[in-house]
């Protein structure tokens, strides 16, 4: 029974990671209307921003994570001007953008294999470990469970309370009106999604001492990021997170009683599944 | 000069067989034998992702799923059972089809985005599976197989190189004339009318979640045969085939060759075929290199390899007009004048607590016009989607022609009668005029399938009663000499005509024309005026929604007046203009001159 237990509490914490990518996913897609592809080389970036910020540089690991979110938001705002901003007045701009950022993932994925490496590392995150009951938990992941929560606290306030979520939230119902009313459309586009990217920088910081650092890092988040997103309702944010959370726990679970990759194509499985049966999500309603 | 494209199959057909027997014999390396033939497999499979991508505008991350599917599907049946592989690889086309029909059916009722994201789990999903069930697949190791001799390789002792590259030319060119007879049928056209309007192909008959699903099934289909057909060269089925770089490969040389054509991904796969040869030498950046270029041909180059091609067109000229006798412009069965036609009970509709339809009631008789008037915001084009089937009413009903079409979608309300047109001009914009309209016949001469696939003698024939009704249409709104500019050149006035005739070229017995004068001038809106007029003295039905309440007041027989979502008068357009409650609702007092001014 320990071991449930246990999972349960590991199977949280690589969720938080999933939540992270996905909440930014469907953050750009609830604004924007686009998917961007290359969100997870974001994550994966920002653990490498990580990694060599620890290992190369002798940065403090608590300090390397906000380097990574300013690297993550330079990357965000990298591909919005390159791969969605221009696109995105085209008539099929959608489709074109997912094209574009897909390039780009590949780009960023090559170019860190090319000039870094392929091999994965190791990175030490908080040390030491929590015992509650007969359940032993790093630090590291309570850690990473509690930035995550932080950063949907903060980013529910931010939608809520401020002038610039108001704003999101207009354009996100109609950038024809939001423009009509005085909004700046593509400066709210591109602080959303750097605010995305900044979320999956860190999170690429703060999973990568849980689930080790590789440059594959990226391809597979993103796809289970959305897997997340498609289950919890694509432009909802707490479906995200919920969601985001379960993946985690079900994938470790499964990992109880089958292969990794029968786990793993399960879990695929369900986006097809929910797709079927629910296709907006489990929490969504019909949008627009 | 005939174009190119233009060709009757015939020539195309007879090309492909000599090409094919030209390549065989003359061609004396296997080694060149067998790059062309890897480059046909990877055109084949492009050629399969342009269904989905060109026609249709849907993005894929994950046709690997189809391509790997079909190559397993041959491989296995044909080791497991012992059967001749070159049969088993012209069956593969089946389970790719089945697994097209399932994503499809999943994702694309949602649209693009989701379709992108379900093919590529469904690709890892295969993957995962091909890689782990080792007791079917061997896993990594791969299903070995051994295609036996093709009988032309015998007969005309060719070597087996070069037999492979004849039966690849064959199927090549085969599935280039069926897909150009597809790209010409309704079919094909329901594609395009997907990607350039959904909305707006529904309402004219079109089942747009049908036609979305057989579009990625034909592609998954093409994407399985090309895998099957690239067994015999590799050997070895491995998980590779399923994974993320061979879907990458087919996008990439789709969209590089040019997505919008069929000769497009063709060139792609050839380029895709040679290009890795030639840079070997760059091997670790190839992947990089492609990414490049598909960010810059995506930014700078949408149209592709095919755009710079001279005389490249993708708009087909319309038809010489005029010189065959034109089909009524309305069907012959309206319903006989004076009786029920359409009764709307109770009609009720919230948006999370604001009532836009408030238990509205009326009734539209047969040859009749009635209008449908209310300030801004009174809830008309709420009525019309109710109507049309384009939102659901929380309660009430609506009969049509005697039967319910509360729940239908819209394309079955337009089949079982009632077409409506929309408030914002909606037509295909990248589309001519007369290809416009020619859309818009889906409905009114049905094509099966294999017909349109092999144009059928018949097929030819339904097809001028398309292009004779197209005419007719453009016609009756005077749009004919313009048939061959873009939809979206047009000026907004003949926008509005143009989708009126679209609406009147999917056969109506009742037409639903929501603010048709709506941005119109004032000589526009008379011109508007006496057409709507001249249609129903022909006997059409029409429920019309406008501002213009001069117009309206000269034209309806009829008025049925909305305010805040509730029905506050109905009459002849004396009655309304004189009606207390109408002009309270417009202008706040009570004068009832101002009405009418």
């Amino acid at each position: 029974m320990d071991i449930v237990f246990q999972q349960i509490a590991n199977g949280l914490s690589v969720g938080m990671g999933y939540a992270l990518v996905a909440l930014g996913l469907s953050l750009i897609f609830g604004v924007l209307h686009v998917i961007n592809f290359a969100h997870g080389e974001t994550f994966m970036i920002g653990g490498l921003v990580t990694l060599i910020a620890t290992s190369l540089l002798g940065v403090p690991y608590l300090l390397a994570l906000p380097i990574a979110g300013v690297a993550g938001a330079l990357l965000g705002f990298a591909i919005n001007h390159l791969a969605v901003q221009p696109l995105l007045q085209r008539r099929d701009g959608g489709a074109d953008v997912l094209l574009a950022t897909f390039a780009v993932s590949i780009l960023i994925h090559q170019a860190v294999v090319v000039l870094w490496g392929p091999a994965p590392a190791r990175i030490d995150g908080l040390a030491g470990t929590i015992e509650i009951g007969s359940v032993v938990l790093t630090s590291q992941r309570l850690f990473v469970l509690a930035v995550g929560i932080a950063f949907l606290v903060a980013l529910e306030w931010c939608l809520k309370r401020t002038r610039f979520g108001t704003e999101l939230r207009a354009v996100a119902q109609s950038q024809f009106a939001a423009r009509v009313v005085g909004i700046e459309v593509d400066r709210v586009n591109l602080r959303t999604f750097v605010i995305a990217a900044v979320i999956a920088g860190v999170g690429g910081g703060l999973l990568s001492p849980v689930i080790l650092y590789s440059s594959l890092m990226g391809q597979v988040v993103i796809i289970k990021a959305f897997v997340v997103v498609v289950i919890g309702g694509m432009g909802s944010i707490v479906g995200a997170v919920v969601c985001g959370l379960l993946v985690g726990l079900l994938e470790s679970m499964l990992s109880l009683v089958t292969s990794e990759g029968t786990a793993t194509a399960i879990i695929y499985s369900l986006l097809l599944a929910v797709l079927l049966v629910r296709p907006y999500g489990l929490a969504g309603k019909k949008a627009r | 000069m005939t174009r190119v494209s233009s060709w009757p199959a015939g020539i195309w057909l007879s090309a492909g067989v000599a090409v094919a027997f030209l390549a065989a014999f003359l061609i004396d390396s296997p080694y060149v034998a067998g790059l062309l033939a890897y480059a046909l497999v990877l055109g084949m499979f492009a050629l399969g992702l342009g269904v989905t991508l060109g026609q249709m505008g849907y993005v894929t991350f994950g046709h690997a799923a189809f391509f790997g599917l079909g190559a397993y599907a041959a491989a296995l049946v044909s080791t497991k059972f012992g059967l001749n592989f070159w049969l088993m690889a012209f069956l593969a086309p089946l389970p790719g089809a089945a697994l097209g029909i399932l994503v499809g059916f999943a994702s694309a009722r949602l649209g693009g985005a989701y379709f992108a994201i379900a093919t590529l789990t469904t690709a890892e999903i295969l993957r995962l599976i091909a890689a782990n069930w080792i007791d079917l697949t061997r896993g990594p190791m791969g299903v070995l197989v051994t295609a036996p001799p093709l009988p032309w390789q015998t007969a005309f002792g060719w070597g087996q190189q070069q037999s492979y590259l004849f039966l690849l030319i064959l199927v090549v060119t085969l599935l280039l004339v069926g897909l150009r007879n597809l790209q010409r049928s309704p079919l094909g056209r329901a594609w395009v009318a997907v990607r350039e309007a959904p909305d707006l192909a529904e309402s004219l008959g079109i089942p747009t979640v049908r036609a979305r699903v057989s579009n990625i099934a034909i592609s998954g289909g093409i994407a399985a045969l090309a895998g099957a057909l690239l067994v015999p060269k590799i050997f070895v089925v491995t998980p590779d085939l399923l994974g993320v770089s061979y879907s990458a490969t087919g996008l990439l040389a789709t969209i590089m060759g040019g997505k919008a054509s069929l000769l497009g991904p063709l060139l792609g796969g050839f380029a895709f075929a040679v290009l890795p040869e030639s840079l070997r030498f760059v091997d670790a950046a190839r992947l990089a290199i492609f990414a490049v270029i598909l960010l810059l041909v995506v930014r700078l180059m949408p149209g592709g390899i095919v755009s710079l091609l001279p005389g490249f067109r993708r708009n087909a000229p319309a038809p010489a007009f005029g010189q065959h006798k034109l089909p009524a412009l309305l069907r012959p069965d309206l319903p006989a004048p004076g009786t029920d036609v359409l009764a709307v009970r109770g009609l009720q509709k919230s948006f999370s607590g604001l009532k836009a339809t408030d238990d509205v009631s009326f009734t539209v008789r047969a040859g009749e016009l009635v209008g449908l008037i209310g300030p801004n915001g009174a809830g008309k084009t709420t009525c019309f989607n109710l109507l049309s089937g384009f939102t659901r009413p929380d309660a009430g009903d609506v009969l049509c022609l005697g039967r319910s079409i509360v729940g239908l979608a819209p394309h079955q309300v337009a089949s079982h009668g009632m077409v409506r047109s929309f408030q914002q001009a909606a037509i295909c914009p990248t589309l001519t005029v007369y290809e416009n309209a020619l859309i818009a016949t889906h409905r009114a001469a049905p094509e099966p399938f294999l017909s349109a696939l092999l144009r059928l003698p018949a097929c030819r024939r339904r097809e001028d009663e398309r292009r004779l009704r197209a005419e007719a249409c453009l016609g009756a709104m005077d749009l004919l000499a313009r048939a061959d500019e873009l939809a979206s050149a047009l000026p907004y006035g003949d926008q509005k005509l143009l989708a009126i005739a679209m609406a009147l070229a999917a056969q109506p017995k009742i037409l639903l024309l929501d603010e048709p004068a709506a941005g119109l001038n004032q000589v526009e809106a008379t011109a508007l005026a006496k057409v709507l007029g001249d249609l129903r003295r022909a006997g059409l039905t029409i429920v019309v929604v406008d501002h213009n309440l001069k117009m309206m007041m000269a034209l309806c027989d009829r008025i049925v007046v909305l305010h805040h979502g509730a029905k506050i008068a109905e009459g002849t357009p004396e009655t309304v203009r004189n009606d207390a409650a109408v002009v309270q609702a417009y202008f706040g007092v009570a004068s009832p001159e101002a009405v009418a001014s």
